[in-house]
């Protein structure tokens, strides 16, 4: 029943592709196609044409491409062409009933080829079609092939393109992300990456980064698995525990070849780690040098990344590490706010600092620190990082000497205490200090940033700001947000200028020689 | 001060005693006076005190409320009861009967007239008990008053009044005459006497009969007289002299305007309609002088101006000069013919003359225009009054028209003879279709003169002339900052500075403009910085181009950025942070617009002291770029600033070149369009970034608890730059900055508190009314139900209250009744007694007669 109704859906997405095909396709192309399928002996002449308006593409690439998977798909299901199994299998001399046609084969093949060619395009039409083309191609083959056997020498060719190609091909790989959730395509895949593992990643960066990122797209998660989606047919089967064993060997391969690789290569390699490798790691404290090593040589991002993943280890396999502490400490500079992984860095830091048993003093030096960030951060980060401050302060009762100092010691002015350059956070003295940077920051121009700023003169919240919500806001949906504010009240200036200097208060031209 | 409040005590207790009667007994109550035996009163007692009200009944006098009711019965049933089967009456007339004269009062004749009206009354039936206009005659000595009215004399009677008795001439001779006339006897005395005064009577009433007839003659003529009386006054005004100097300047005086409240009571629409007349009008004048030029005399000379004119009505183009090379020309031309276009000539010439070029497209206007107004020249006079107001409100105008320099009188003479075919701009500009109609527009003249093309179509098209115009502004606003845009986004070195000057002297108009529809225009505003925003947001590396920069700039100075939260500042401000923190600065364009953005945020803040944390880094970086750096050699510096490499000492000045004769200089317009760093450049750029470290931190940020966070960084980069090869002002600025950045950073601040909370107040217990009371005993009632209630239980009440007395009245009766058969019992017992007594006194004679008769008998 399940199946059926799978099928159903399957039939009904393939007809709305269809409708989409069918716009994006001039009507003298179908007008060609309909009838060269309709000639019953095979016009060959039409075809190579037809092929060969899709090795020079001077318009409409896309419409070809559709154009000749309708076609190819029609041949293959007449068995003209034969498929790339069926033909190692020829000597076998299975009679058929047909023969293939010979040039069909070639065109056919040469199609493929073009299409390979195409995936590395950097047009998002030209490449994800290429590839939806290619992906349908085989499940057409697979149908109609007699071993009904997963044609998985195609398959390889892909990905050999996909790795082969000179640019990142972001959009292919966005497309064939798509086609990895069937789980079928999924175990191939991996059955294959081993052996398609660039020679070397220090000489190859590129292949190196192409390599992983086909990695990064495959995704072994629970949903994933749940979904039960296959390519082709209901009856290909999948084994956990054998892919499980292939990303192992994938990954052997992979940290095997990873030394002394340039830092994107080597940043990618973390993030696929985290993403998709680490969960299904076999013996994951192995990593725990590699991780280390990345730590300590590198700054920013990888030692953000490998931090992570130490924090798992930590998390998972019972790790020790004493100086997480200092070195997430230490993460918190100006520069980080100019860094990818900046939300990560906070959702780290928000874990690690969720413990309540952590010294008073470490988390206050982490609040000044975050406190000192806030008035040289862009906005959002301003915004995240004093409610952040708000949270540890109420996880950790004992900080909020920081906001309302006891009686005795509120009447002597102060410099304050707090070192910013000591690296060790115990040592920083913060518990002395208070958040005067709050005070400062209720004086910020943005007012959402004012706002935030003022929760140190009322009472602390009951419940702790959700920082994942403010993690994804960017600096432009804040001024988005201004923008699209209804009530708009236009205040206008008092003062009538004269020109272009303000008539009290003027900057501008008094640094300008402008007037 | 104790003794005087002792003293006036004193006073006091004197001037009380002083008023009191002498007598001490006099207050004394008497002792038969009103005062109550205590038998006789009774006390009701109350079982329950309830308080709020009012009781009437706690004691009663039994005894005498009984004593008065029998009383008031006897009055009135009693006597009804006496003449209660009698036919007649009896009735007085004797109000003041016994009364004299004199002592008929006031008041006894009401009381007659009342019991009159009342008899009436009752006499009457009692349809006319309330018949308000009943014609009743009031009479006084038998007249009724209306006959009164009518002939009373209309002339005053007190000239009757006068010396009725004798003479004084008479009376003195009479009395105390003396001898002369003693010899005459009494009687002819009198006689004379008698007759003199009735001459004199005779003699009155003559003289009166006759004032009398002329007065009615004169009455009867008045009206003929009427005409005649009007013709008289005006010839006698015709005939006065004609006034001299002294008079009309008494009048002028006496009539001068003391205060403009003319000003007030004008609306704003027709304050709009007239400044479009006022320009129509001006149009025309133009037109027609323009034609008769070539009439006038030209050689005439100016005519000596004082320093102290106040150049009052002269327009000046703007501040370049060669727009006020104007004047003299045509105030001698037309000074005799038209006085108040003395004011307006100026102006146009000056318009005149710089537009040398543009003859043709201006005459091909002038000829389309010179039909809309030919005949306004009637109202020249009427002019008069909006013309001195129209000055008074362009104050821009009459600020910039004082600086004019004498020197141009020459060159305005060796102009003069071009000036007869030169055209000029129209003073009615229609609002252009489209943006190209406008540009087309504004091409024909000098950016000077553009300004006031833009004044003029504003004036033209004000919203309150016409309602199409509404959107005709908003539309000139959008044309505006397109333009705007085009001159900005790829100005070249040349051509900034004009410009700039040109915006600057748009911003007055904007700022008009603005006003004249705050919403459409502000959005429009916002509109294009928003797509400025999103250009933007495409790659946030790079600056956005000039344009944007003014966009900024004109927020600033129209709008009030002071706001919390401002539709247009926040954005802004948003914007300007955005750009600071993330566009990479690698040139001298992207230092200079840098800079500029530092300088407009600043301006924001400038009165609400808000702080924008990218400027702080920005002027970092331009610190960090002024420092000399090694090879390999890092200062921390955080984005968009690069910590080594060649950007990362853009401004640093090599050790060889000159700059210590570099004079002080502002920032330049030029700096923003130009791509290469000269060493000018890099002292300018440090030297301002010097200055504006040391604004910030005196005037804005100072305050600030915690602004020693903002100005530490800034320290250890200062230290590092090498003075020594600045010139004297930058160095000195540089110490002045320093000393400004040590003083804030060494701020020292008090722990955070939260402010005291107050204690929290006791809860109050007040008693708890409830508005509904549920007395079970009676069953809720709807209102109509509950009035009938009530009102039956008066009734109720009513009636008892009438049986009681009906059954009072009724034993008072009884009570006579039996008092009066009492008495007849009585008086027949006497009657019977004295019957027998005498029938026995008879009996008795009788039987002594009888004894007597027998005993003669015997």
């Amino acid at each position: 029943m399940k199946q059926n109704s799978l099928d159903n859906k399957s039939g009904n997405k393939q007809a709305a592709e269809l409708a989409a095909k069918r716009a994006n396709v001039p009507a003298a192309l179908q007008q060609k196609a309909n009838d060269f399928l309709n000639s019953s002996p095979v016009n060959t002449k039409a075809l190579k044409q037809m092929v060969n308006l899709l090795e020079n593409p001077d318009s409409n690439a896309v419409g070809i491409m559709y154009v000749l998977e309708v076609i190819f798909r029609n041949l293959l299901k007449r068995k003209l062409i034969s498929t790339a199994e069926n033909k190692k299998c020829k000597g076998n001399a299975q009679a058929k009933p047909q023969e293939p046609n010979a040039t069909c084969q070639i065109q056919y093949n040469k199609a493929w080829s073009v299409l390979l060619a195409n995936l590395g395009n950097t047009s998002k039409e030209e490449a994800g079609g290429a590839l939806k083309v290619c992906m349908q191609l085989i499940a057409a083959e697979a149908k109609h092939s007699s071993s009904n056997a997963w044609p998985v020498t195609r398959l390889r060719s892909i990905l050999e393109a996909l790795i082969n190609a000179e640019a990142t091909p972001t959009a292919a790989l966005a497309e064939f992300a798509k086609f990895t959730r069937c789980l079928d395509v999924l175990q191939f895949t991996y059955q294959l990456l081993p052996g398609l593992a660039p020679k070397s990643f220090v000489d190859t960066p590129n292949l190196a980064f192409n390599y992983l990122a086909i990695i990064n797209v495959l995704d072994l998660g629970k949903t994933v698995l749940n979904d039960k989606q296959f390519h082709i047919g209901p009856e290909s089967t999948f084994d956990y525990e054998r892919t499980r064993q292939l990303l192992n060997k994938v990954w052997s391969g992979v940290i095997a070849s990873c030394n002394g690789v340039d830092e994107k290569v080597h940043r990618q390699v973390l993030v696929v780690l985290l993403e998709r490798i680490l969960p299904h790691l076999k013996d994951p404290i192995l990593l725990t040098d590699f991780l280390m090593d990345s730590l300590h040589q590198f700054d920013g991002p990888i030692a953000l990344l490998a931090l992570q993943g130490i924090f798992t280890l930590m998390q998972k396999q019972n790790i020790t590490y004493p100086d997480v502490y200092q070195k997430l400490y230490n993460m918190f500079y100006p520069r980080m706010f100019y860094n990818k992984y900046k939300a990560r860095l906070f959702y780290l830091a928000d874990i690690f600092l969720t413990s309540t048993h952590l010294p008073e003093n470490l988390v206050a030096a982490f609040a000044k620190r975050l406190a000192r960030l806030a008035l040289k951060s862009p906005t959002e980060d301003a915004i995240i990082m004093i409610r952040f401050i708000c949270n540890l302060l109420l996880r950790h009762t004992g900080l909020q000497r920081l906001i309302c100092a006891t009686g005795a010691a509120s009447g002597a002015e102060i410099v304050d205490p707090y070192d910013e350059t000591e690296l060790d956070p115990v040592k920083a003295g913060a518990l002395q200090s208070s958040l005067w940077e709050l005070v400062l920051l209720q004086k910020h121009a943005v007012p959402e940033v004012a706002n935030a700023a003022k929760f140190i003169n009322k009472s602390l919240p009951m419940v702790e700001f959700d920082l994942s919500s403010l993690l994804e806001i960017k600096e432009c949906n804040i001024f988005d947000d201004e923008v699209k504010k209804e009530v708009k009240q236009f205040t206008m200036a008092y003062e009538r200028p004269t020109n272009f200097a303000l008539p009290q208060y003027d900057i501008v031209t008094k640094y300008w020689d402008i007037l | 001060m104790g003794v005087k409040a002792k003293k006036s005590n004193a006073d006091a207790v004197y001037s009380k005693k002083s008023g009191k009667t002498s007598n001490p007994f006099d207050t004394a109550i008497s002792q038969t006076s009103k005062r109550l035996n205590p038998f006789d009163v009774h006390v009701n007692k109350e079982k329950f005190k309830i308080l709020g009200r009012i009781c009437k009944h706690d004691r009663g006098l039994p005894g005498v409320s009984r004593a008065k009711a029998l009383k008031k019965r006897a009055e009135t049933i009693g006597k009804q009861y006496e003449v209660k089967h009698k036919t007649n009456k009896f009735r007085d007339h004797r109000i003041g009967k016994h009364l004299t004269g004199e002592q008929l009062t006031e008041s006894v004749m009401n009381a007659r007239y009342l019991a009159e009206k009342l008899s009436q009354v009752r006499a009457s039936n009692k349809a006319q008990k309330f018949n308000l206009n009943d014609d009743e005659l009031l009479t006084h000595r038998g007249q009724t008053l209306e006959e009164i009215e009518k002939y009373r004399d209309e002339r005053s009677d007190d000239e009757e009044l006068e010396d009725e008795g004798l003479d004084a001439e008479f009376t003195s001779a009479a009395h105390f005459g003396g001898g002369a006339d003693a010899t005459q006897d009494r009687q002819t005395a009198i006689e004379e006497m008698i007759s003199e005064q009735k001459r004199r009577k005779n003699e009155i009433a003559k003289d009166k009969d006759e004032v009398h007839d002329l007065t009615e003659k004169l009455d009867a003529n008045y009206k003929d007289l009427l005409s005649l009386v009007a013709k008289a006054t005006k010839d006698e005004q015709i005939a006065k002299p004609p006034p001299d100097d002294y008079d009309k300047l008494l009048k002028e005086m006496i009539f001068e305007p003391r205060g403009s409240v003319t000003d007030k009571l004008i609306k704003p629409e027709d304050l709009a309609k007239q400044e479009a007349a006022r320009l129509e009008q001006l149009e025309n004048e133009r037109l027609r002088r323009m034609k008769a030029d070539d009439e006038q005399p030209e050689t005439t000379v100016q005519p000596h101006r004082s320093a102290d004119d106040l150049d009052d009505g002269y327009f000046a183009t703007g501040v370049e000069d060669d727009a006020d090379d104007t004047l003299a020309y045509d105030l001698d031309g037309n000074l005799g013919t038209h006085l108040n276009s003395k004011k307006e000539n100026p102006k146009e010439q000056s318009n005149d003359k710089s537009e040398d070029g543009s003859d043709d497209e201006g005459d091909e206007e002038d000829d389309d225009e010179e039909e809309e107004g030919s005949d306004s020249d009637s109202e020249s006079e009427a002019d008069n009054l909006s013309d001195l107001k129209a000055t008074d409100s362009e104050p821009d105008s009459d600020s910039e028209e004082a600086p004019q320099p004498k020197k141009t009188k020459s060159k305005s003479q060796k102009q003069k003879v071009s000036e007869t075919i030169e055209t000029s701009i129209p003073y009615t500009i229609k609002m252009p279709k489209t943006y190209e109609d406008f540009t087309e527009l504004l091409a024909k003249y000098t950016p000077a003169q553009q300004v006031i093309v833009v004044e003029r179509i504003i004036k033209c098209n004000h919203p309150k002339l016409e309602g199409v115009n509404r959107e005709d502004v908003v539309k000139l606003f959008g044309f505006l900052l397109h333009y705007i845009k085009d001159m900005f986004e790829d100005a070249s070195e040349l051509d900034i500075g004009s410009h700039f000057k040109l915006v600057s002297q748009l911003m007055p108009h904007l700022h008009d403009l603005v006003h004249l529809n705050i919403d459409r225009m502000s959005n429009t505003l916002l509109d294009v910085i928003k797509e400025k925003y999103a250009e933007f947001r495409k790659n946030h590396k790079i600056y956005p181009t000039l344009d944007t920069l003014i966009y900024f700039k004109i927020v600033s100075n129209l709008y009030s950025t002071s706001d919390f939260r401002h539709p247009l500042a926040t954005p802004t401000y948003i914007f300007m942070q955005h750009m600071l923190s993330r566009a990479r600065v690698r040139t001298r364009q992207d230092i200079a617009m840098g800079l500029f953005v530092v300088t407009i945020a600043l301006e924001f803040g400038s009165r609400s002291k808000r702080l924008l944390p990218a400027i702080f880094n920005f002027l970092q970086g331009i610190v960090h770029m002024a420092i000399p750096k090694r090879q390999q050699e890092r200062v921390e510096i955080a984005p968009p600033f690069e910590q080594d490499g060649p950007f990362s000492k853009l401004l640093a000045i090599p050790v060889t070149s000159d700059t210590k004769a570099l004079q002080p200089q502002k920032l330049q317009p030029a700096d923003l369009v130009t791509q290469t760093i000269d060493v000018d450049f890099k002292v300018r750029a440090l030297d301002s970034t010097l200055c504006l470290l040391k604004q910030i931190f005196d005037e804005q940020m100072g305050e600030h608890t915690g602004a020693c966070y903002l100005a530490a960084p800034f320290l250890p980069l200062i230290e590092q730059l090498p003075m020594n090869l600045y010139p004297e002002h930058v160095q000195q600025h540089c110490a002045e900055a320093k000393s400004t950045l040590k003083s804030v950073a060494e701020q020292k601040m008090k722990p955070l508190a939260p402010p005291d909370k107050k204690p929290k107040a006791l809860r109050l217990l007040e008693p708890r009314f409830e508005m509904v009371y549920d007395d079970k005993r009676r069953p809720k009632m709807s209102k109509q139900k509950e009035e009938r209630a009530k009102l039956l239980h008066k009734i109720k009440r009513e009636k008892k209250g009438a049986i009681r007395e009906i059954r009072r009245d009724t034993a008072f009766v009884q009570d006579l009744r039996l008092k009066q058969q009492i008495q007849s019992d009585n008086e027949r017992r006497e009657k019977v007694k004295r019957i027998y007594q005498e029938a026995s006194v008879q009996q008795g004679e009788l039987n002594e007669l009888a004894r007597a008769k027998k005993r003669k008998k015997f």
